[in-house]
């Protein structure tokens, strides 16, 4: 293979961010404003998986019959996968204020333009 | 020693307890009285109670002060630095972690107490959000663990966007959206940051991290870990609101409450101290991060205080202001002696309770008028005396006039400026200061000296008492902290030794 | 090298997802690139992050946009 599982991976992550501020930046609507800001979020947890990842490891879970030295030589580092559950769970609530946030907007301007909503001050 | 240390975690646990439960009770407003005077008052007495000292989650101590584990590990364990590293989520308390959770207690007991008594009806969410907020800021200052500040970081965005919202202020929804966009490109931002030191040297703990940078386990000059200054840099200028977002964190202030505008920058100024610290801690031998760090301050003074002298909203002038009165503490973190940063430490703990002192004071026109433009007040002196008086006795605070906290603060910073070969610092922080005292006394000149507009509709309500016992307690400590400057930085001390 | 897949479809998904001018056929695809990372997590060791990102990530935040746009319009102006 050109590259290794875990180079690739950071790869996406990056790319997944570069998108999602592209979206930000460039589109009006609001609601896909949030999308891409979904997005980057989603980068930023597959960077800290792949930090953990380790090429041709195991899971790290210590499953009965395992041995002491060859769960710790192989297991994968599991300390970011714990952050990550976190984060996914912060970045899906402040989204979903954003997105309450979105509705109530919505009602007062009718429309979902961010130039319009936010442009004025 | 267990025993005294567990105030430590209920200084962070009680808040947000009593918080998720006041957020239950919607419609019992004496109950929810009852509690949320019980839970302020305990803001600030848990941490002048609690002794020094430092708490491992789950009681999981570093090896080396652990020996009923350590012993019958094996020597590539027990040998390296892995004997000395932090397992468990710690939570430092030191002297200066006292001091500031202590005044940010205070400014939210007040906060509290105020808008309890102001309105007729007290609602359960507001004080919850406050809770909430204060509770995530104590935690990133105590917190030695960069992950689980990040976690406090985003609840206390969301916090800060709550109270925004709950303030049914013209406009605030719109406010609140656009910090939670900024913030959710600003706080991945900080996670990547916080990735790549995770990927570099394996850890989240600071003590750690900056361990392994100082001895040598990792590579200082590394380009990933300069990448993860800048990120977490990033970070900490959309938290503490410098510019490029000092226009929103300053929009923020106006749409809140004058009680939620004064937790609001008092959460402003502690998350820029908490983020402050661990960059210098852990950047602190890139020369260049300090003086990233001196010229972004330099830049909010200036855009802070000269976009104040334009605004026509006095509750957003004192928003600016207060943006601008926070490069002073970056200054002191940017010259990074031991005398500079004690004397950037000294000036946020007296610009939280100025600051919240002006906006509860300009609150009280608020509470008469219902008026934010400044050219439809005026002659408000006869109204409110005694408030127009302490609000004055703020202002000249906040500009640094003697007998004030405030005046010892900036001695300090222009000392400790002189003393690192930068005068031309000096002399603008000593002109941004006659600045601010100069837009300060036009709007004091505006809403009470001038003639009362012929249109001005004044209320015929007394201000609550508890607002005028309020600003007095919040003068007292300032004055207390003027004549006796020691008192504070001899608590400060300790951690500007420990980072400088 | 499955997990090469779903990192195409990843970013594919989310590119397609943002040109979409139909906002719910947008917030449907949100659940594309949502569940092929709770795939890919899978491949990269990380079983339990799997699980929450396949359940946040590929129905809960699809389901919070569609609601969001049935609240709101559909049609991007």
């Amino acid at each position: 293979m050109i590259m290794d599982t875990q180079l690739a991976s950071l790869l996406t992550a990056g790319a997944l961010i570069v998108i999602g501020i592209f979206g930000t930046l460039f589109l009006d609507n609001l609601i896909k404003k949030v999308i891409s800001l979904a997005f980057i979020g989603d980068g930023a947890n597959l960077f800290l998986i792949a930090m953990g990842y380790k090429a041709g490891g195991i899971v790290y879970i210590f499953l009965p019959g395992m041995s002491m030295s060859e769960f710790s030589q192989n297991a994968a580092y599991p300390l970011p996968f714990a952050l990550v559950l976190t984060s996914i769970v912060i970045g899906a609530s402040t989204m979903a204020v954003m997105l309450g946030l979105i509705i109530v907007l919505n009602k007062k301007y009718g429309s979902l333009s961010a130039s319009k909503i936010l442009g004025d001050n | 020693m267990s025993t005294e240390n567990l105030l430590i975690p209920l200084m962070i646990i009680i808040p947000i307890t009593c918080a998720l439960f006041l957020n239950l009770l919607h419609e019992k407003s004496r109950v929810v009285k009852i509690i949320s005077v019980i839970v302020a008052l305990l803001l600030p007495t848990i941490p002048l109670l609690a002794n020094y000292g430092i708490q491992y989650f789950g009681g999981y101590a570093p090896l080396a002060q652990n020996p009923t584990i350590a012993t019958g590990l094996p020597t590539f364990i027990t040998g390296t630095a892995l004997n000395i590293f932090h397992p468990a989520i710690t939570y430092v308390f030191g002297s200066a972690q006292k001091l500031m959770i202590t005044i940010l207690g205070f400014v939210a007991l007040f906060a509290i107490f105020i808008s309890l008594y102001e309105v007729k009806k007290p609602s359960g969410v507001y004080i919850y959000l406050i809770l909430m907020g204060v509770a995530s800021v104590m935690a990133m200052l105590l917190s030695d663990d960069i992950f689980n500040l990040y976690v406090f970081f985003e609840i206390a965005a969301l916090t800060q966007v709550g109270i925004v919202l709950v303030s049914k202020v013209k406009n605030n929804y719109e406010t609140a959206l656009k910090y939670l966009i900024v913030g959710s490109i600003a706080s991945p931002m900080l996670l990547l940051g916080i990735a790549l030191l995770l990927g570099v040297t394996g850890n989240v703990n600071i003590t750690d991290i900056v361990y392994s940078i100082k001895t040598g386990l990792v590579d200082p000059h590394s380009p990933v870990l300069l990448m993860a200054c800048s990120l977490i840099v990033f970070g900490w200028l959309y938290a503490a609101g410098l510019p490029p977002f000092h226009t929103i964190k300053s929009a923020m202030y106006s749409k809140a409450l004058p009680t939620g505008a004064a937790v609001l920058q008092a959460f402003s100024v502690f998350t820029f101290v908490a983020l402050g610290v661990i960059i210098i801690r852990i950047f602190s031998y890139l020369h260049f991060a300090e003086i990233f760090i001196l010229g972004i301050s330099l830049i909010a003074m200036v855009l802070g205080i000269t976009m104040a002298i334009t605004q026509t909203d006095f509750k957003r002038l004192i928003a600016f202001l207060a943006v601008g009165e926070l490069g002073y503490i970056g200054v002191g973190f940017g010259l990074g002696t031991v005398f500079g940063i004690t004397a950037g430490l000294f000036q946020a703990v007296n610009e939280a309770v100025i600051t919240a002192l002006l906006f509860i004071g300009f609150g009280t026109i608020m509470y008469k008028t219902k008026e934010t433009e400044l050219k439809k007040l005026g002659g408000m002196l006869v109204e409110t005396p005694k408030s127009a008086l302490l609000v004055l006795l703020a202002g000249l605070a906040m500009a640094g006039v003697p007998p004030f906290n405030a005046f010892q603060s900036k001695l300090m910073l222009v000392q400790s400026s002189l003393n690192s070969g930068l005068p031309e610092v000096a002399i603008i922080m000593v002109l941004l200061s006659i600045v601010t005292f100069m837009t300060f006394m036009r709007a004091f000149h505006t809403i009470y000296l001038r003639p009362k507009p012929a249109d001005l509709v004044i209320e015929n309500e007394n201000i609550p008492k508890v607002t005028i016992v309020a600003m007095v307690c919040l003068l007292i400590i300032c004055l207390v902290f003027g004549l006796y400057p020691q008192l504070a930085t001899n608590y400060l001390q300790g951690l500007a030794m420990g980072i400088a | 090298m499955i997990e090469y897949v779903f990192m195409i479809t990843t970013i594919l998904g989310a590119i397609i997802t943002l040109l979409q001018r139909d906002l719910l056929k947008a917030a449907i695809l949100t659940g594309i690139p949502g569940a092929s990372l709770a795939l890919l997590y899978q491949y990269l060791q990380a079983p339990d992050v799997a699980l929450t990102q396949a359940i946040v990530g590929s129905a809960i935040v699809p389901v919070f946009f569609a609601l969001a746009v049935y609240r709101t319009r559909r049609v991007e102006e």
